[in-house]
């Protein structure tokens, strides 16, 4: 047993609070308060809506109005739909092709366009001017370019001798349509970013490498992925939130058509939130297993991030 | 610093909780939308014309009355949402311009009761759907439309091929020979042009003896019957007399199959007379409107819209007079005069209206009213006819491409009137 003795009870005076480093509570107060009005505007606007469309998953509204609580009903009808399942599975198919076509495009345009060639600012301009357009116009622009008899796309394929698709009739060129015009209009943002990365890679690397006799492929596989790999993650993260979220221009283009064949998970929920008969709750129950869909793959891809980054 | 993290969370979940109470059944308390007395709101979608003679005939009620009314134009595709989230908030207009009736029911003010007392007046088809459970008058069938197939007579001239009459239908069969005829001796591309609505193809069904939902408010849709109708539409899609394309392709989503028509692709076209106005200004050839081709009967299919005022108003006599004032004879006679709308007045009807333009064309939309079976303005008036129209678009295409059989077909667009019905009803 040991034994401790107390010190003298003068010798006990607390370090003043200034002595410790703490700030006063003004102080302390202050970068909450500089972040207060974004935390409140998210609040409303994100949190509120998100959770608000949480509850309204768990009720009936009749024509809209009149809800009554139903329980988990609206999950159990959306999972047994077969228009459900139809969309979720051409939001899988388009996703996946969206995100790879995207994040292999913007990564060949960076290369391209931070080298040093002729009218280098005009064509970043052309590539990045889809961007600008509103995804309404993009639609509209693009179905009448690819519809079968009046389009531009098969005037020229029939001038040359080529057969004339119908390039919005059939279910999957629709579906590769709707990808390829989504591509056109987001490329140029993500080339943007990738852009940014390569730029951020120190020359050097590529000088020693060119001194030791590397080649283009080589230079690109063991200095430009590497090092490009955080950018790609990022871009990769938002395409597939934005493929998941694609809706307008669709709309516009193939209006989900043919058969169903474009229609993704938006606009079944928007299908079924402002179309007669207005069905809030199974448009708020689709609105949720989406959005955890999406929180679960960037978590997913967050997290394989990391551990490469680690490895 | 602990707890000032926990000040700001706290201070998150009250505001959080302030506005969760307006989560979805929350009670709004007294309904009112508080318009001052004198001052009516009107929420109004437009067809294009109707706008303008819509704000004269509303000076002439503010001069005559000394009231003032605020004309609100929403999109037609949102009115529905935004009058019921205005609604739902206790700041719903007066006086709203409709096509559906059945999500508001509970909403509209008793005309009959606030000194309008119109009811008979209108269309007797029309009358179940605007009267309340003790058959007062809740809304009035402000105008009418009819379908019907428009004729390029320019087309048919160079073709060598003569007009059918306009002063009696012929046939299916007869209408698609000259169609044919035209198209393979003009060269249009095709022969006749649908609009991509389930509403157009309602008028086929009734030709064939049958509707989406019965005079019983039930759905209707007779298998064999449906099915002759059916498989017509599927041919003329698949043999060449139709564009196929425009009907597969874009979805649920309406199109209108008027560029069509402008651009000399097709000798007929069926639409309605609401495309009179646009018609007279942008088509660069002779055109006109037959009666709508027979089959086991005749005539088309209706649509319209509807005025009713809303129990929210403060001023429910002065929205009740207004009803009354725009559905009166002469107000409703300048309004169909000038949009180019058939009338709904029962006296308007039976005296027929002159229209300065087009006269001849709009009486026989009219002589098609006269003709059409009473159940199908009970199926175009029925709380499940928008969602049903939507699901035959989508039933037709898939017919068309051969996915599915035409017995499937019917049997599939039976079931969604169903299920359209009863989502529909509260």
């Amino acid at each position: 047993m040991t034994t401790t003795e107390s010190p003298p009870a003068t010798s006990v005076r607390p370090p003043s609070a200034r002595k410790r480093g703490v700030k006063p509570w003004n102080q302390r107060l202050a970068p909450y308060l500089f972040v207060l009005p974004n935390m409140l505007v998210f609040g409303v606007f994100i949190i509120y809506p998100a959770l608000n469309g949480f509850n309204i998953s768990l009720y009936n509204s009749n024509n809209g109005r009149a809800f009554t609580p139903v329980g988990t009903k609206n999950y159990r009808r959306l999972f047994t739909d077969e228009e459900f399942w139809q969309a979720a599975g051409a939001t899988v198919i388009f996703v996946v092709a969206f995100v790879a076509v995207c994040t292999a495009a913007s990564i060949g345009l960076a290369m391209l366009l931070t080298k040093p060639i002729r009218a280098r600012g005009f064509f970043r301009a052309v590539f990045f001017l889809p961007v600008l357009l509103s995804p309404v116009v993009v639609g509209l622009l693009w179905s009448w370019i690819l519809e079968r008899r009046s389009g531009a796309l098969n005037a020229i394929l029939g001038a040359v001798g080529l057969p004339e698709p119908g390039w919005l009739v059939s279910g999957p060129l629709a579906l590769g349509a709707t990808v390829f015009v989504g591509v056109w209009a987001h490329a140029g943002f993500y080339t943007l970013i990738m852009m940014a990365g390569l730029q951020a890679i120190d020359s050097s690397y590529y000088e020693a490498a060119h001194l030791d006799g590397a080649g283009a492929w080589h230079r690109f596989r063991h200095i430009t992925w590497p090092l490009l790999r955080p950018t790609t993650l990022v871009v990769v993260i938002l395409a597939m939130i934005a493929g998941f979220q694609s809706f307008d221009f669709i709309y516009t283009l193939s209006g989900g058509g043919p058969l169903g064949a474009t229609t993704l998970m938006v606009q079944y929920i928007y299908e079924h939130a402002f179309q007669s008969p207005i069905q809030y709750g199974l448009a708020a129950a689709g609105s949720v297993v989406l959005f955890c869909t999406i929180f679960a793959l960037t978590v997913l891809n967050f997290l394989y991030g990391r551990r490469k980054e680690s490895m | 610093m602990r707890r000032s993290t926990g000040t700001v969370i706290g201070a998150a979940a009250v505001a959080l909780a302030t506005l969760a109470a307006c989560a979805p059944g929350t009670d709004f308390g007294p309904a009112s939308n508080g318009s001052p007395p004198g001052h009516l709101t009107y929420a109004y979608f437009t067809d294009g014309p109707d706008e303008k003679v819509t704000r004269d005939l509303i000076a002439e009620f503010e001069r005559r009355t000394g009231a003032t009314v605020d004309l609100q134009i929403l999109p037609y595709s949102e009115l529905e949402q935004q009058l019921q989230g205005r609604l739902a908030a206790g700041h719903a207009p007066d006086i709203a311009r409709l096509t559906n009736l059945s999500p508001f029911r509970s909403d509209l003010l008793n005309l009959s009761a606030n000194g309008a007392d119109i009811g008979d007046q209108f269309l007797d088809q029309a009358r179940e759907t605007t009267s309340g459970p003790a058959g007062e008058t809740v809304a009035v069938a402000s105008d009418l439309t009819m379908n019907g197939p428009l004729v390029n007579t320019d087309l048919f001239a160079r073709a060598g091929v003569a007009l059918p009459p306009k002063d009696r239908p012929v046939s299916w069969p007869e209408l698609l020979a000259k169609a044919r005829e035209v198209q393979q001796k003009s060269g249009s591309p095709y022969a006749i042009a649908f609009d991509k609505s389930g509403a157009r193809v309602a008028g086929l069904y009734n030709q064939f003896g049958t509707n989406y939902f019965g005079t019983d408010g039930a759905v209707q849709l007779d298998p064999a019957k449906a099915a002759a109708a059916t498989r017509l539409f599927v041919d003329l899609n698949n043999d060449g007399t139709m564009y196929r394309d425009f009907w597969v392709q874009s979805g649920t989503k309406y199109e209108g199959a008027d560029d069509m028509f402008l651009r000399e692709d097709v000798p007929v076209y069926f639409s309605g007379n609401w495309q009179m106005g646009q018609f007279d200004q942008e088509a660069r050839f002779g055109w006109t409107v037959l009666p709508n081709p027979c089959a086991e009967r005749c005539g088309g299919f209706p649509g319209g819209k509807f005025m009713v005022a809303l129990r929210q108003t403060t001023n429910p006599r002065l929205a009740a007079e207004f009803v009354a004032f725009m559905n009166s004879r002469q107000a409703q006679e300048k309004y169909a005069e000038k949009a180019h709308f058939l009338p709904t007045r029962k006296d308007l009807l039976a005296e027929g209206v002159d229209y300065p333009r087009r006269d001849a064309e709009m009486d026989v939309f009219l002589d098609d009213v006269r003709r059409t079976d009473p159940a199908a303005f009970s199926s175009a008036y029925s709380p499940g006819m928008d969602s049903t129209a939507d699901a035959v678009v989508d039933e037709l295409a898939a017919a068309i491409v051969g996915r599915q059989s035409v017995p499937e077909t019917v049997a599939r667009m039976r079931t969604s009137a169903q299920e359209a019905l009863e989502a529909s009803i509260p």
